[in-house]
């Protein structure tokens, strides 16, 4: 059964694209233009992945109002911001919501494609209810990185990453003790516009999360001039 | 500290000026001080001049007071006893008798030759608090003086006085003379030979002295006008006694030369009837004279010279505390008055009286010295044919005079007083304006930093002051508001454009990407790449502004941690190097560590920016140098690139955003002016600064960074 994919975009023209893009993957694609055009839609039926747009006319959070609605009728629902609204602020917000991804434009339509797919699968796996790692975990000293449900756990204490950082995590595992160069993690971000300090500000991020469980996190080591090296031990 | 400069004298200086306007006062008062003298004199001689009118009324007519004196009887010689000024000195000498030697009258000359025989004499005669003065100045050339031992008092040259005294009885005195000295004076038999009662009488005194000539003697004696009768008939012979043997009268020379021995003179007083009626009017500080038709005194009362101490009494406590100013008063007074005392010509007394014997009154102000000045009015007295004689009164102007000297010490002490208050006032007050103006100005320039952002969005100095810096301090804090505003909308316009932008190159790139899915054919199409290209080149910029835009922001969300300044550096280095091989980049630190307080990946973000920068301009196959050191409380990074070397503007602008100084067009990076902005921002945030120069030796260009030293490791690296 093709999975329903909705999307909220007021730009006629984004809409299109991504509605011609998505639908080309294999999914069922419902695009409404405003707020309220896709509360009536939801109201009929809940997609299984939301795709939203922060500014919807002239409601400059109509995007956040619509996440909280959305997963208020059922929270387990995967949604993805992807906004021309890329302050550190909004992205915060926008996750602290319950938002599972935060995407910012212009974005590369199959990255889209791609983070859609991983997060149905994710999505499914969550409410197949599996909370232990999957047999595709991967282990590397205290860390356990998974893949498929995109879950990422050390010493034994769950880590709340996005998407990207993820995906930037497991670059910089891959080759413990190597130094992964400012290139590569940019690729792994898969957007079109990444600067050193794009990496630099997600690297942060992803630090913080991991002292936020274990203070004395240093497993990621600045490699200044060239990019950064795990060095878990 | 922003630097002083005036280009014209300061607000204190200006105030002070117009300050010294306010010495015009002084004199503006002097004038008008000169111009009341003028009126109170005026008004004084005014006064005086009704006096006079008032005392010659009543003598208006009166011809029978004047008449009883002859005015110039024929062959009568009037001795007239002028007014004594001043006291006499019975010394045989006439040198006192001021201004009455040309009143002599000669006696014994030959009325036709006007020669002069022995025996002749001339004679003033003068009184004074009821004394009779008389001097004599007798020609003989031989003289005899008395012989002491002789009884007889006629044989020796000698001078007889005859008179009427007090009790009507004849009275014949004879001055005797034993040589130059004291005389003696007798009362003599009426054959003027022996004396009445043998002693002299000693209420007459004189003395004799040769002339200086030699050729005779001068006899000066006084007698109390109380030995005269009322009628003060008086009369003076003068013997001659030549023959030092035989000793017998040789000439006598009388005042009255046709009347015998025993006649009188008349001697002419002042009227005692005039007197009277001029007695109750005198006043005090006012001398009343009146003249006759021949200018003889017959009556005088008062006086106009002041006895007692001179200072007005008003003036002292008037000046009070001023009294320091009082010599300084004297000096301009003396200056303001110079003009002022030549002013007054004096005219003589005698010319009054001669305008007012003449027939009309006139008042004029006469300078007896340097401290003292009279005004004399005269007026004539008619009778019935004739003028009679004169009424002058005289009094001083010490009133007025001592009235405008203690005003203009009053004027000018006060204003000297005011005239120092206003001008500390003045510069108190200026100086204090200067003081808020600079303080102002100090903060309405600290408001906006070097780089031209705002520090502040209010002026709090004079914000509550009602006057016009008041008015200005809110002025500017209003233009700082509103340039605020403006520079909030010009600050979120990167954001806002990024935000406006990042839609249509959504719909741009997405469109190219479905475009490449829908027709592969065109997945090779030159265009196809081009417009991609063109869309990843949009992006980055709008996403290059809206970093540095923000940058400030989200540094100030970011955490600081003592650091390893000398590792990150050495480590960036060392991936620089291998990532932009076969460029050389080489480093040199302490060696023993640098700590910083900073955000890790911030530093990056700087040396990024620098080391590109350097690349850029460096000449190929040279070396980037890094250095590190420490200074003082600092931690000094240099980049040294060998290049081009820069211009003074652009070492000094090329921090600030949008200065690129960049000129290649076939560059196919992307330059927005934005690294060394993004540089000089993050230094600031550390503690620290940046900045550019030229090597000395002209080789290239340094790009120097201070970064303070962590605080608790500073001084004391590990």
């Amino acid at each position: 059964m093709k999975k329903t994919i909705a999307i909220v975009e007021d730009d006629p023209d984004q809409r299109e694209n991504y509605r011609d893009a998505i639908t080309k993957k294999g999914y069922l694609v419902r695009a409404y233009g405003s707020r309220a055009e896709a509360l009536a839609g939801f109201e009929q039926a809940l997609p299984d992945l939301a795709i939203l747009d922060i500014i919807l006319g002239d409601e400059i959070d109509a995007g956040f109002e619509l996440c909280r609605d959305l997963l208020a009728r059922r929270p387990s629902l995967p949604v993805l911001f992807l906004t021309e609204r890329i302050d550190e602020i909004d992205k915060i917000s926008g996750l602290r919501l319950g938002a599972w991804d935060y995407l910012p434009k212009p974005i590369s339509l199959d990255y889209l494609a791609e983070r859609i797919a991983s997060l149905l699968r994710i999505g499914s796996q969550r409410d197949g209810g599996a909370t232990a790692p999957s047999p595709s975990a991967q282990r590397i000293g205290d860390l356990v990185l998974d893949q498929d449900a995109l879950l990422v756990s050390w010493k034994g204490q769950s880590i709340d990453l996005s998407g990207t950082e993820f995906r930037m995590l497991a670059k910089l595992v891959r080759a413990p003790g190597h130094a992964v160069s400012y290139e590569t993690l940019m690729n792994a971000t898969m957007q079109s516009l990444v600067t050193n300090n794009t990496i630099n500000t997600h690297m942060r991020n992803i630090r913080k999360k991991f002292e936020r469980v274990d203070s004395s996190f240093s497993a990621i080591k600045s490699e200044y001039g060239y990019g950064y090296r795990w060095v878990g031990s | 500290m922003a630097k002083r400069r005036f280009r014209g004298p300061s607000l204190a200086t200006k105030l002070m000026l117009l300050g010294a306007a306010l010495l015009s006062l002084p004199y503006f008062s002097l004038r008008q001080l000169l111009a009341m003298e003028q009126f109170l004199i005026q008004g004084q001689a005014q006064a005086q001049l009704l006096t006079a009118e008032g005392i010659s009324t009543l003598l208006n007519g009166r011809d029978d007071l004047f008449n009883d004196l002859p005015l110039s009887a024929e062959g009568y010689a009037s001795l007239y006893a002028h007014p004594l000024p001043s006291a006499i000195r019975l010394d045989g000498r006439d040198g006192d008798w001021d201004g009455l030697a040309e009143r002599r009258l000669v006696f014994g000359a030959d009325p036709d030759s006007g020669n002069r025989p022995d025996g002749s004499f001339d004679l003033i005669l003068g009184e004074r608090a009821d004394q009779l003065y008389a001097v004599l100045r007798i020609l003989d050339r031989d003289r005899i003086w008395r012989d002491p031992d002789a009884l007889r008092l006629d044989n020796a040259d000698h001078v007889r006085l005859t008179f009427q005294d007090a009790s009507g009885a004849r009275g014949r005195i004879q001055l005797t003379f034993s040589g130059p000295g004291v005389l003696t004076a007798y009362a003599m038999d009426e054959a003027w030979r022996f004396a009445s009662d043998g002693q002299p009488d000693n209420r007459i005194q004189g003395f004799v002295s040769p002339t200086n000539t030699g050729e005779g003697y001068v006899v000066e004696f006084r007698l109390p006008l109380a030995m005269l009768n009322a009628r003060e008939s008086f009369g003076i012979s003068v013997v001659d006694v030549d023959d030092p043997v035989g000793r017998s009268p040789r000439t006598m020379v009388q005042t009255l030369p046709t009347a015998g021995p025993e006649a009188f003179n008349l001697i002419v007083l002042r009227s005692p009837e005039v007197l009277n009626i001029v007695e109750g009017l005198g006043y005090a500080g006012a001398r009343i004279l009146v003249i006759d038709g021949e200018r003889r005194v017959r009556a005088e009362t008062g006086a106009y010279q002041r006895e007692g101490p001179e200072a007005p009494p008003l003036s002292a406590p008037a000046l009070g505390p001023l009294e320091f100013f009082r010599p300084l008063v004297r000096g301009l007074l003396a200056i303001a008055l110079l003009g002022q005392a030549d002013s007054t010509d004096p005219i003589a007394s005698d010319a009054v009286i001669d305008t007012a014997l003449a027939g009309s009154p006139l008042a004029v102000r006469r300078r007896l010295s340097d401290e003292q000045e009279i005004i004399m009015a005269a007026v004539p007295i008619r009778g019935r044919e004739r003028t009679l004689g004169a009424v002058v009164v005289e009094q001083d102007t010490d009133e007025i005079l001592a009235l405008q000297r203690d005003a203009l010490d009053r004027i000018i002490g006060f204003a000297v007083l005011t005239i120092a208050l206003v001008f500390l006032a003045l510069l108190t007050f200026s100086l204090r304006l200067a003081w808020r103006i600079r303080g102002l100005g100090a903060e309405a320039s600290r408001a906006i930093d070097q780089q031209g952002r705002l520090r502040t969005f209010e002026l709090r100095r004079e914000a509550r002051a009602g006057d016009e810096l008041g008015e200005l301090s809110r002025n500017v804090s209003q233009m700082l508001a509103r340039l605020n505003q403006h520079n909030q909308f010009l600050e979120n316009m990167p954001r806002t454009l990024r935000h406006e932008i990042n839609n249509p190159l959504n719909t741009l790139s997405t469109s190219l990407q479905n475009l490449e899915d829908t027709q592969p054919e065109l997945a090779d199409s030159k265009y196809l790449d081009a417009a991609r290209r063109g869309v990843q080149r949009i992006g980055a910029i709008v996403q290059n502004l809206a970093d540095a835009a923000n940058l400030e922001e989200s540094l100030k969300a970011e955490d600081l941690e003592a650091l390893d300044l000398e590792a990150l550096v050495e480590s960036y280095v060392r991936n620089s190097a291998a990532l932009q091989a076969p460029r050389r980049l080489t480093f040199q630190g302490p060696g023993n560590g640098v700590t910083v307080e900073a955000a890790d990946y911030r530093i990056e973000q700087l040396l990024d920016k620098i080391i590109d920068n350097a690349l850029d301009f460096a000449l190929p196959d040279t070396p980037i140098a890094v250095v590190l050191r420490r200074e003082r409380s600092d931690a000094v990074l240099t980049i040294r690139n060998q290049g081009p070397l820069l211009s003074e503007d652009t070492l000094a602008s090329m921090f600030d955003s949008m200065v690129t100084r960049r000129d290649g067009t076939n560059d196919t990076k992307l330059h927005f002016g934005l690294g060394l902005y993004v540089v000089r921002v993050i230094a600031a945030h550390h503690g620290g600064s940046a900045l550019a120069r030229n090597l000395p030796d002209g080789s290239g260009v340094e790009i120097e960074v201070r970064l303070p030293l962590a605080r608790r490791l500073r001084g004391n690296a590990r």
